[in-house]
């Protein structure tokens, strides 16, 4: 018994470590003063235990796939790679909270503790094999993401996006608990070990309670992922929120969410089923209007930050849209997509915000004339643009054929006709960005601070997987392609 | 059973309508907590029917959750509440298009 715990520890070091590190930030963080500008030490031992997770996740990659604590958690090769994709997400995005002017100086700490918090969340949800844990993650990472979409306490638009985003979310929260209380009282286990034989043995009327019930279940996860009929919350709070609170918002729940779903669904519907039938559908409806509702309101928007959000509700559609084919090609399309949306949504969202701090506000026309001043960084907002919208060479163009590809090979013709339609739609607005940095004239000549020679390069180095990875992407492809769903 | 059934849908659908009509905020975080507890009744209540006692596990942490959100939520509105001296949904909206 206890030996089992301990092995089921062995395969738990990453998370462990992350609580660790969170609680050693708390500890540092007591030994500055208040107004103490140059917290090092923090910054220091925050990433280098982000680095230090990132390789012992590294390290569990190879491991075979097995459930630990009581099958309660499951630690796949999927899960890992998901934990990963996250564990960068949060890398970035702390970088930017660092040099970012919207968060106020003395809470950059509880930033990296909040956003840890928030990771760890992930982790669990990503990993989750039971309806307890599924419900302990997305309310670990609910609860924390309340806090930090309001951590500009003194703006009143950061304090609204908190209190919208707690109050959609325990409602989502809500009724997500009441689809699980059905399903568990038509299966009569929470755990999801063996649920495809559970799933088989259903009669006739328990397969018609189940089906309203996985409907209600999937408000709790949509609501992360922001699919559409759940996405209200999601632009509001995006642009009242910090930008750099947005943009881990964007990463780091959004593809836990992702995750928790793909492994919802490999579960319960895997096997052909009436069940399976209603969730496609489902999948399917869902996907095309999370594409499509993202893609039309992000064309009027005049705040940049806004529709950044927007798109990448219209992402969150095409990540579910390779949901729908229920097999490994659809997974695998999925991690890969999950890799370069990370990186693409990075670079949007630094460039973003250090335009902003200059400016006081992040409307379109701030970016006018960038070209002429900051040639690099418009080179690389526009590569990232283009690759947003999946023009090739670039890497967005490979992950969305990937999706699609999959969409084609189990012959899903319509969707994949939304997608690519989608595509085109979503070309007008991110190329709106590009037009006006390159065709009109700078509004003044000042300086951004913000780009100095460090920030340009990471930007750089950022952008250059989106370039590297549109030509050679079969390494990354082969990543994925070992991110195997592990089905107890 | 079945009255407690009813019982539980009933908590949950009060809660879940009043959290849509209500207007005031401290109400909307009042109906989520009825919501949350309708919950509950249904695992307890499943969980005598099925004989699976990991579903009152999830009641307790159905509990101690739901108590941390109030906790935040309510932390958020004096946040707000300092700001705009108002608890209704309708004075508060300040992010649009």
């Amino acid at each position: 018994m206890y030996l089992n715990y301990l092995a089921s520890i062995s395969r738990y070091i990453p998370e462990l470590l992350l609580v660790m590190l969170m609680v050693g930030l708390i500890l540092i963080e007591t030994t500055y003063a208040n107004d103490d500008k140059n917290k090092r030490y923090i910054f220091i031992t925050a990433i280098s235990g982000l680095v230090v997770t990132f390789i012992s996740l590294l390290l569990n990659l190879d491991g075979k796939s097995e459930t630990i604590f009581n099958n309660s958690m499951v630690i796949d090769s999927f899960s890992t790679t998901m934990k990963m994709i996250m564990v960068l997400g949060t890398l970035g995005a702390y970088y930017l909270s660092t040099i970012s002017k919207e968060i106020y100086e003395s809470l950059k700490t509880e930033f990296i503790i909040m956003a840890i918090g928030i990771l760890i969340g992930g982790m669990i949800l990503a990993s989750a094999n039971n309806m307890l844990m599924m419900y302990i993650g997305i309310e670990t990472l609910s609860i924390i993401s309340y806090v930090m979409a309001a951590l500009k306490k003194n703006d009143e638009r950061s304090s609204e996006a908190g209190l919208k985003y707690a109050l959609y979310g325990g409602i989502s929260s809500g009724i997500m608990l009441f689809g699980m209380s059905h399903i568990f009282g038509v299966i009569g286990t929470i755990q999801f070990t063996g649920m495809a034989a559970n799933i088989a043995k259903l009669d006739h009327t328990q397969i018609l309670i189940m089906m309203p019930s996985f409907v209600l279940f999937f408000a709790g996860i949509g609501y992360k992922i922001a699919a559409v009929p759940f996405h209200m919350w999601s632009p509001d709070v995006y642009e009242g929120s910090p930008t750099p609170v947005t943009t881990f918002f964007a990463i780091v729940p959004k593809l836990a969410g992702i995750s928790a779903l793909v492994r919802v669904t490999m579960i319960f519907f895997s096997t052909a089923s009436p069940l399976s039938v209603m969730w496609v559908g489902l999948m399917m409806v869902i996907a095309a209007l999370t594409m499509t509702v993202g893609n039309v309101s992000a064309i009027g928007q005049k705040s940049v930050k806004r529709m950044l959000a927007y798109s990448s509700i219209s992402h969150a559609g095409i990540m579910i849209a390779g949901l729908v084919v229920l097999n490994k090609i659809g997974i695998q399309a999925i991690v890969f997509y999950s890799m370069i949306y990370l990186f693409m949504t990075l670079v949007a969202f630094y460039i973003t915000n250090i335009v902003q701090d200059k400016y006081g506000n992040d409307h379109f026309e701030r970016f006018q004339g960038l070209a002429y001043r900051y040639p690099y960084m418009a080179i690389m907002m526009s590569i990232v643009m283009f690759s947003l919208t999946g023009l090739p060479p670039l890497a967005g163009f490979v992950a969305k054929w990937n999706i699609i590809n999959s969409l084609l090979s189990s012959k899903f013709y319509t969707l994949a006709i939304v997608l690519v339609l989608n595509s085109v739609v979503s070309a007008y607005y991110y190329l709106k960005i590009v037009r006006l940095m390159t065709l009109k004239q700078p509004e003044s000549t000042e300086e951004i601070e913000g780009f100095g020679f460090l920030n340009q390069f990471i930007i750089v180095a950022m952008t250059a997987p989106v370039i590297i990875l549109g030509i050679f992407w079969d390494s990354v492809m082969n990543i994925a392609y070992n991110a195997k769903l592990f089905i107890p | 059973m079945s009255i407690y059934y009813y019982l539980a849908a009933f908590l949950f659908c009060l809660g879940l309508l009043g959290t849509i009509f209500k207007k005031d905020l401290i109400s909307i975080l009042l109906c989520l907590e009825l919501m949350m507890s309708g919950v509950a009744l249904l695992f307890i209540l499943f969980s005598k029917s099925t004989g699976f006692l990991g579903a009152q596990l999830m009641v307790i942490f159905t509990m101690i959750i739901s108590a941390c959100e109030v906790a935040i939520g309510l932390s958020l509105i004096i946040a707000l509440y300092r700001k705009k001296q108002t608890i209704y949904t309708d004075d508060i909206k300040i992010i649009t298009e």
